[in-house]
């Protein structure tokens, strides 16, 4: 979790030797336009327009652009901190993320400024105290250290790595500098023991040593790769010119971070001069490697290559010019990795982020021993941050895949896809900033927008079948799944249910499109309405959320009852609604608005008697196999009639059975709610 | 889950198992690899699948594919061969496997009588080679193979010396070599009663057909099982059911926090749908695995197979079953299919002459493959909206479903398992505060992409470790100098940034540098009589480049005002002192 690179402190020496020239000259003469508009008397100020960067200089921006490539690919998660040492250390930031950006580092560097030349040489000025200092800071906790201790963790790692810019005479003084950074080290880590809890324990320190001279000076100080010099320190030492720290610090940036580095080749890009021809051009990013590592194949190597005047391998891949992918298309993306450009205002980078900003992204391609090319990453922007994808190249398992269609279910013509989609766009996420109320998590919070009634397909279903037909009831069944279904809705809801019921008093027929109205025989027209209120209860008994829900789902209730479909009266829910209703708690309940009309249920009911052995079976069952019988002019062994069709009867169904219970669809928690249902 | 299924064709194998004069080891080890197809065709025939035979060389008869009536027909005709030698056809295999990356499981199912091969070739020639080198180069395609999933049908008797010595070698072998491997073979002789009875043989032995179709179901159950969760959308039952996901999602092995061991995390038996997004918002994040989500469905088994693929069948679902909560839903569908159904029925009756076919057709029962599923409505709408649906699979575990069409323009549903986290796709942002609209206060709005910090490449960052870079600065201030007063605005903006980026480096020379080829920029401009506005602003420019009490962070330089009012009518505003970021 903690890892060494986690950590990083700068120290730059800020001593008078810093304000000298680094010897490489940047010559602005050109500047100026032709030659030959210049007048003689401006010719003697050539010295002014040569300059060259005091070594201060040279150690600002290189660390700072060090800090650009950590920042740009860690975000958030490795810190690095400045201390400039003169007289004593002076702290540019802290591990707070508000310090942890280029603009906070970059304004306090103004502050520190070149050092002074005319300062007097004194033993004041020293590195020392930044070193000091930067162990100071490695045992301060980060963020996330912090959030570990309150987390509980005992053990929290802490780990560093610091980087000292200096210029030191000898060997000799650099030995002494090891030294006092590891005495200081020890001195720092008994702090943290019990008694005085001061910090956490540094558990171990990299210390990186760059001896910078200015160009052409020969320093006595002597290279040295990285060496133990406690089992709390490793210190390794670079002697460089000023010009070339920059080089020096990516390439060891490489190793900080274990990164790698790709180059886009190919990039066609139009010039400016002349437009109608594109040239090809390179640009060098930096990811981590595991961006390489991650996609693997055996047909294939990255070609690598160094590029003159670094010390590091670039791996070479492909542009390939996107045909219409934009980056909506799902890759097969094994890992996804931050990108900064090596030369972040070099135009051909600038050019490349751009397209990859403007929302286009890019395959690469990489050759494979065959001969073809297979693209292995993806270049893409999201939220003004570029990727690099690693896309899984390998043979897949899931190739050749049989389609859904052919699997089973695939070719059920009528799912309600439509309907579906209309669901999936209400219910589209979106990001908020804080966590919504009342959400217990995450697949929870759906279901409050999620209709409660929804059948697969559309033969399954009378109610949104009729919608696009009946002009009335899309707004109906809103009104039925409102969550705070009030007086007036009910009241409306009472005057529809009155005015289905009149329908099919009189006979009407349901207008379904895609039935044959005019061959329906009576007993269909029937069976609609039974249908419909079937369907109708239990949407209602599903959303019933207030008192005003079980009005109507009683009044409807009763409605079945008059038209000869009444539910079954042993339902216990149905028993507990009413007594629930009837409480004096309760509001004033409606009259139904429709008497109960006796006499068209007289022979229904006579008929029900007669085939009370059947159980479970509805009324409308009953009735529609007394008419199948009554056609075929024989009557079946009843026992046949029970049984759904294509299956063999079971005789004395009932017996060994005990009471059978339909069981109570759950109470449903009054502070969910559906949007709609309507479709 | 690529397989190699690898045969052992040594001689020994033509041996006849003890007890049974009707069987050869050999004969015995087809049959076990025609079940293993026969069990793998009944779970989908999803499995790639390859054949090796092996003796001192390891020969790939079929490669790798999910016909398996290639496999049926290459054992037909096995030629018995010298002795095996396990170790080359290990090898071979890492090289067969190599195509398949790995993102895949890979299994390997050896069938061999275990026998333990002789001299060099030997297991136990190799271990000796092996001990302590596990290191060298030589050895590494060990570590391939240890990432795959090995089966041994260890054909043989207990009550042969040479068969339990051979497994014991098999078994040194895998531990030695880290792999991850189990040995299936009969029970030892005393529970020979339970294993065999069916085949009503006298001569019981312990191994025979039964038994060793016994391993090889074990053996399937172990490997092969898919993975059945149940998918939830909302609380409908009608959205809420149990689909298969295949290949099976492995295990993920979480490390701690902050120290301390690893989890062994496995998605939950449940997965909720949470929302849904765009396909566009998701892009292509990083994905632990890939899956098909296949709706669960009842098979016919195959025969003889007594522990099956699928998980614990039910009874048909035929006749509806009044104990179900749901009955009332389940019957009112079905009675509204039945209305439909008679309605399209009499219409044809009435049409023509009743057709006894016909109603016969309509009182088919439906089966199981072809009953509506929730897969395939979701599947269709989420095709149809171009979006996928955000699933939970765990405590703070995503992953999402969408359609994907491959290239022969096959549509699937599919499962993206995301690595365990709220943060693992940046541009959404934390995923446990994703909500819906109505979630949001009246008047805040909220899209994708979520925005990140700008990062260095996309603001105008100042580096000048290259020269080029910091004569394109300058370059671009003189341009805009010569062009005064129109550009005058951009002229400022241009000289403030250089200026502060060289007072943030302590690169004072370069404000020396620039007032001087500004005060050059200003004398010829007067030869050539341009514009006094345009020399006044560089004259200003240069001097307040010089002046120490400008290099300050709050400082900024400012047009010239005096200049600005008397040449322009339309004076630009001037630049607000203080921070310019």
């Amino acid at each position: 979790m903690f890892e060494r690179n986690q950590k990083t402190i700068f120290v730059l020496d800020h001593t008078r030797y810093f304000s000298i020239s680094s010897e490489q000259y940047i010559s602005m003469d050109y500047l100026k336009g032709k030659p030959v508009a210049e007048s003689p008397g401006s010719g003697s100020s050539i010295v002014g327009t040569q300059l060259s960067k005091s070594l201060w200089t040279c150690a600002v921006e290189s660390s700072i652009e060090y800090c650009r490539i950590v920042w740009d690919l860690f975000p958030g998660k490795k810190h690095v901190r400045f201390i400039v040492s003169d007289t004593a250390a002076h702290i540019v930031n802290t591990w707070s993320p508000s310090t942890q950006n280029m603009s906070h580092v970059s304004n306090a560097m103004m502050m520190v400024s070149v050092p002074s030349r005319s300062i007097p040489q004194s033993s004041d000025y020293s590195v020392i105290h930044g070193l000091r200092a930067a162990i100071e800071a490695l045992a301060e906790p980060t963020d996330e250290q912090l959030q570990a201790a309150h987390a509980g963790c005992k053990r929290i790692g802490n780990k560093g790595r610091v980087i000292c810019i200096t210029s030191a005479r000898d060997n000799t003084s650099m030995k002494s500098l090891e030294d006092i950074f590891n005495t200081v080290l020890i001195q720092q880590n008994a702090l943290v023991a019990p008694p005085s809890k001061k910090g956490l324990q540094i558990d171990h320190c990299h210390l990186v040593i760059l001896n910078i001279v200015p160009l052409g000076v020969e320093s006595l100080v002597t290279n040295r790769s990285l060496l133990e010099i406690s089992p709390f320190l490793n210190a390794e030492i670079h002697t460089v010119n000023a010009p070339e720290i920059s080089d020096k610090l990516l390439h060891l940036i490489m190793g900080h971070y274990d990164l790698a580095s790709t180059t886009v080749t190919n990039i066609p890009m139009k010039e400016e001069q002349n437009a109608n021809s594109s040239a090809n051009y390179d640009v060098e990013i930096l990811h981590e490697r595991a961006a390489h590592t991650k996609v693997c194949g055996p047909d294939f190597t990255f070609t690598t290559s160094i590029k003159p005047g670094t010390a590091y391998e670039t791996v070479t891949l492909k542009w390939c010019t996107p045909r219409g992918c934009g980056s909506a298309d799902l890759q097969p993306c094994v890992g996804q990795y931050n990108v900064t450009p090596v030369d972040v205002t070099s135009r051909p980078s600038s050019c490349l982020i751009n397209f990859l900003l403007n929302g286009r992204s890019v395959l690469l391609e990489v050759p494979r021993k065959s001969g073809t090319k297979t693209t292995s990453h993806m270049l893409s922007a999201r939220g003004g941050e570029i990727f690099v994808h690693s896309l899984s190249i390998a043979r897949s398992a899931m190739d050749e895949a049989p389609s859904i269609t052919d699997g089973p279910g695939g070719r059920v013509p009528d799912y309600r896809i439509p309907e579906m989609g209309q669901l999936l766009k209400m219910s589209r996420l979106v990001p908020l900033k804080t966590r919504p109320k009342g959400k217990c998590s995450q697949g929870e919070h759906l279901w409050r927008r999620m209709p409660r009634y929804f059948p697969r397909t559309a033969n399954a279903t009378i109610l949104f079948n009729l919608q696009r037909q009946l002009s009335w009831l899309p707004h109906f069944l809103h009104l039925l799944v409102k969550e705070d279904m009030d007086k007036q809705d009910e009241v409306r809801c009472q005057q529809q249910i009155h005015e289905l019921y009149k329908s099919a008093s009189r006979g009407d027929l349901l207008p379904f499109s895609n039935s044959n109205n005019a061959r329906l025989k009576v007993n269909k027209t029937k069976d609609q309405y039974r249908l419909f209120y079937r369907e109708l209860e239990q949407l209602i008994q599903l959303n019933a959320h207030t008192p005003h829900h079980k009005n109507l789902l009683e009044s409807l209730q009763s409605l079945r009852a008059a038209y000869g479909d009444a539910s079954n009266k042993s339902d216990p829910s149905a028993a507990h609604l009413r007594s629930y209703t009837e409480s004096p708690l309760s509001p004033e309940r409606l009259e139904p608005t429709n008497s109960v009309n006796s006499s068209s249920s007289s022979i229904l009911k006579a008929s029900k008697r007669r085939m009370s052995g059947c159980g479970q079976r509805s009324l409308l069952d009953i009735i529609s196999s007394a008419e199948r019988s009554q056609s075929s002019k024989r009557l079946d062994f009843s026992g046949r009639l029970c049984t759904p069709l294509g299956q063999t009867a079971k005789l004395y169904p009932e017996f060994g059975n005990k009471d059978k219970e339909i069981l109570t669809p759950g109470v449903i928690p009054s502070s969910l709610k559906d949007e709609s249902i309507r479709s | 889950m690529p397989t190699i299924i690898a045969l052992d064709t040594s001689l020994s194998m033509l041996r006849p198992v003890p007890g049974r004069n009707d069987h050869t080891y050999q004969s015995l080890a087809l049959k076990g690899i025609q079940h293993l197809l026969d069990n793998l065709t009944a779970s989908g025939k999803l499995e790639h699948v390859a054949l090796v035979l092996y003796t001192t060389v390891c020969e790939l008869k079929v490669d790798f594919t999910r016909d398996y009536d290639q496999i049926r027909q290459a054992i037909k005709k096995i030629e018995p061969l010298d002795k095996a030698c396990l170790l080359t056809m290990l090898k071979t295999s890492v090289n067969l496997m190599a195509t398949w990356g790995t993102q895949n499981l890979l299994q390997l199912v050896v069938f061999t009588d275990c026998g333990p091969g002789f001299g060099s070739t030997s297991i136990a020639g190799f271990l000796d080679a092996y001990a302590g080198k596990d290191a060298e180069p030589e050895y590494a395609w060990l570590k391939a193979l240890a990432t795959y999933n090995l089966n041994f049908i260890c054909l043989g008797v207990h009550s042969d010396l040479y068969f339990t010595r051979g497994v014991a070698l098999h078994q040194q072998l895998l531990d030695a070599a880290g792999l991850k491997g189990q040995l299936f073979m009969t029970k030892p002789v005393k529970n020979m009663e339970t294993g065999d009875a069916s085949t009503g043989c006298s001569h019981k032995s312990e191994l025979g057909r039964t038994a060793l179709f016994e391993l090889i179901e074990r053996m399937c159950e172990c490997s092969y099982k898919l993975t059945e969760v149940t998918l939830k959308c909302g609380h409908y039952f009608r959205l809420e059911g149990p689909v298969l996901l295949w290949p099976p999602p492995m295990p993920y092995e979480q490390s701690a926090p902050y120290g301390g061991d690893p989890t062994i995390r496995h998605i939950d038996q449940r997965i909720d749908v949470c929302g849904f997004l765009a396909l566009s918002d998701i892009g292509s994040p990083a994905t632990l695995s890939r899956h098909w989500v296949l709706p669960k469905v009842e098979r016919e088994k195959p025969t003889r197979r007594s522990g099956g693929l699928a998980s614990v069948a039910k009874p048909p679902k035929l006749t509806l079953d009044v104990s179900n909560p749901h009955y009332e839903l389940e019957k009112l569908e079905q009675d509204i299919r039945d209305f439909y159904m008679k309605d399209t029925k009499e219409a044809e009756e009435s049409g023509d002459d009743a057709d006894v076919s016909v109603v016969l057709k309509h009182s088919q029962p439906q089966t199981e493959q072809q009953k509506d599923n929730l897969c395939v409505l979701l599947h269709g709408a989420l095709k149809q909206e171009n979006m996928a649906a955000l699933v939970l699979l765990g405590e703070k575990w995503y992953g999402f479903m969408y359609s994907y069409t491959d290239l022969k323009k096959r549509s699937n549903f599919m499962l993206n398992i995301l690595p365990p986290g709220s943060h693992v796709i940046p541009w959404l942002g934390d995923l446990e505060l994703l909500g819906f609209p109505s979630d949001l206060a009246p008047g805040e709005t909220a899209s994708f992409p979520v925005r990140a910090e700008r990062r260095s490449y996309s603001q105008s960052s100042v580096v000048w470790i290259r020269q080029a870079s910091l004569q394109s600065d300058v370059q671009k201030v003189l341009r805009h100098a010569k062009k005064m007063p129109d550009k005058t605005q951009h002229f400022y903006k241009e000289l403030n940034r250089i200026r502060r980026a060289a007072l943030a480096l302590g690169f004072v020379e370069l404000l020396e540098a620039l007032a001087l080829l500004l005060e050059k920029e200003t004398t010829q401009l007067t030869l050539n009589g341009v514009s006094t506005e345009c020399t006044l602003q560089l004259q200003h420019a240069a001097t307040e480049l010089r002046k120490t009490s400008n290099r300050d962070i709050k400082s900024t330089i400012v047009p010239l005002q005096k200049a600005t009012a008397a040449d322009t009518t339309t004076a630009p505003a001037p630049a607000q002192g203080g921070y310019l970021y």
